[in-house]
């Protein structure tokens, strides 16, 4: 882990970071990834990953009712910026 | 009053000796009294609680049926929702969010006449052992006010541990129901995973979340679990059908003869008196007709790095959705889409949590993602099988809840030291399995040390039951920290 990864990593998880912040950063991910290399002593072939505990969990379906939804006004209560029932963002495109 | 469990409360209220007014207004009046050397809780409702306290004497003066919980006061962790009521999960980007539902469980504990008196701190988006990481304010061992309650349900532990409510719920992804309730003494219960829906609880790492209860008593526990573990079709990976009376059958006897496994070199390096209690715990067991054997779970060794990289994979995905657009904290400074969720994140997340997105964001990427992932989901795979192959020679398994008693405020900066406080419970939440911890002793310095016992996956009634006998036969069941231990009433 070095400077140049963590800003690639900053930007794909979408966090500015101050340069005091960056450098403990590094450390702090770099040493728990010098930990975690243990994992890579053991052989693991051959065995299946294991995506949930809950192993005989199939997808779980419902009937295509629609329920009552949340209301736009309580829905807005949170929104940061809003413009009477849409909620307002800054421009997308730079013009 | 203040010594009494959730259930004698709910007794005495039913057999009109207490009005649920009078209950509510002295536990409103020990938050108001200790509070402020706490730090335990993040909002009190008084309003709501007594409003909902004078509606359960309305419903007892007319004879109408009362529910599981009647006039309990109960606290509930703030990363899980109350319908109007702000759920800040301990963390700045969330300061003002107003929950626009109701949990699941904060649905059941109301339709069982609970009164919740709350919301508790936590570690910011709950991670963390200490509670230090919240972005509001630091939560006190009521046992020594210099020490952690440890985390991240450790405001939770703490009110329940200094008795200003019976009953609390917090949430746990590698330890933070267990690991709190041992450093304060009190009893926490972790189900199996799926037995209780997390719908409405902010999520953190989803292949390891669950809601549980933590309590001064496992009959408490076991109530919580008879009111919370439901099916719910709003979280698909709660299970389908009911938790089965695990109140009625605490007191049962067991059907067959209960093995306990002891994980011995796993164990090692045990601190001295960490040691000491845990072997006194053993014994106390082998006296009551359990027997005891060696097991191999060494694998466990590298339950941390697995969980390393689970769960802040799952995290880096999971907080995602904190945007600053729809919810919570947007940058005043942002004047681009882009800015608005890189400067928003930057203002409302602290270190650890960006840390552990940064962390998990990069084992995701790809390149990484085989050799990390892919290989801890393995690692997990494999752990799940030793336990199952452990689990053909005992029913439960014992080992300490934390590898030391509670530790100063300030003392572990580092937060990968800080996740080996985690050692004892990750293994649990890793297979899914069901785990308690109760209290088994003092340290030296007079700080609490507990026992954990982890059972068979969905074998959550067993778990309670052991410990239920377990906790009849210890003398320090029920201390209360005595700077809390006054008798107001």
């Amino acid at each position: 882990m070095n400077e140049k990864e963590l800003e690639k990593l900053s930007q794909l998880a979408h966090i500015s970071l101050t340069k005091g912040e960056r450098d403990a950063l590094t450390i702090g991910i770099k040493k728990i990834l010098t930990y975690v290399k243990q994992l890579q002593e053991v052989d693991t072939q051959g065995v299946t990953p294991c995506f949930t505990v809950l192993q005989h969990l199939s997808n779980v379906m419902r009937e295509d009712i629609q329920e009552p939804p949340l209301s736009t006004e309580l829905f807005l209560s949170n929104v940061p910026s809003s413009m009477g029932k849409l909620v307002r963002v800054p421009p997308v495109l730079n013009s | 009053m203040h010594d009494l469990s959730g259930i004698l409360l709910r007794q005495l209220f039913i057999k009109n000796e207490l009005s649920a007014t009078e209950i509510c207004n002295f536990f409103l009046h020990r938050i108001e009294q200790y509070e402020p050397a706490l730090g335990s809780f993040l909002s009190i409702f008084s309003k709501r609680a007594l409003y909902k306290a004078e509606e359960l004497d309305a419903k007892r003066a007319q004879n109408k049926p009362l529910g599981k919980l009647a006039a309990i006061p109960i606290a509930i962790k703030d990363n899980i929702h109350v319908l109007g009521e702000r759920t800040s999960c301990g963390s700045k980007f969330l300061s003002n969010y107003r929950a626009l539902f109701d949990a699941t469980v904060t649905r059941l504990i109301e339709e069982e006449d609970g009164v919740i008196l709350g919301k508790t701190n936590l570690d910011e988006f709950a991670m963390g052992s200490s509670t230090e990481k919240s972005a509001f304010q630091l939560t006190k061992n009521p046992w020594d006010l210099s020490c952690s309650p440890g985390g991240s349900s450790g405001g939770s532990a703490a009110a329940v541990a200094a008795r200003l409510c019976p009953i609390s719920l917090g949430s746990d992804t590698g330890g933070s129901i267990r690991q709190p309730a041992a450093f304060c003494g009190i009893v926490g219960f972790k189900p199996s995973y799926g037995r209780v829906s997390r719908y409405g609880l902010v999520s953190f790492a989803s292949s390891l979340d669950q809601i549980g209860p933590l309590t001064t008593t496992v009959a408490d526990a076991a109530l919580m679990m008879e009111v919370i573990g439901q099916h719910c079709k709003y979280d698909s990976t709660c299970l389908s059908f009911p938790l089965n009376n695990p109140l009625n059958q605490l007191k049962t006897p067991f059907k067959e003869k209960i093995t306990l496994g002891i994980p011995k070199s796993f164990l090692k390096n045990l601190e001295r008196e960490i040691g000491q209690n845990f072997q006194y715990a053993v014994e106390s067991c082998e006296k009551l007709g359990y027997s005891i054997i060696e097991v191999d779970l060494d694998i466990l060794n590298y339950s941390i790095a697995v969980y390393h990289i689970l769960s802040t994979a799952e995290a880096s995905t999971n907080l995602a959705r904190f945007d600053g657009i729809r919810f919570g904290n947007r940058s005043l400074q942002a004047k681009t889409l882009i800015e608005v969720l890189d400067l928003s994140r930057e203002e409302g997340f602290g270190f650890e949590v960006k840390q552990r997105i940064l962390l998990g964001t990069y084992l995701l990427s790809s390149g990484y993602q085989e050799a990390h992932y892919r290989q801890a989901q393995k690692m997990r795979q494999l752990i799940i099988e030793s336990f199952k192959k452990v689990f053909e020679k005992c029913q439960m398994i014992i080992t300490p809840t934390a590898p030391s008693a509670a530790f100063e405020l300030g003392y572990i900066q580092d937060s990968l030291e800080m996740s080996l406080q985690d050692i004892y419970t990750v293994p649990a939440s890793l297979a899914g399995l069901p785990a308690i911890s109760i209290p088994s002793g003092f340290s030296s310095k007079g700080l609490p040390l507990a026992l954990h016992i982890t059972a068979r996956q969905f074998h959550d009634n067993e778990l309670l039951q052991l410990a239920y006998h377990i906790e009849k036969s210890q003398p320090f069941i029920q201390k209360i920290p005595p700077q809390f231990d006054d008798n107001g009433d």
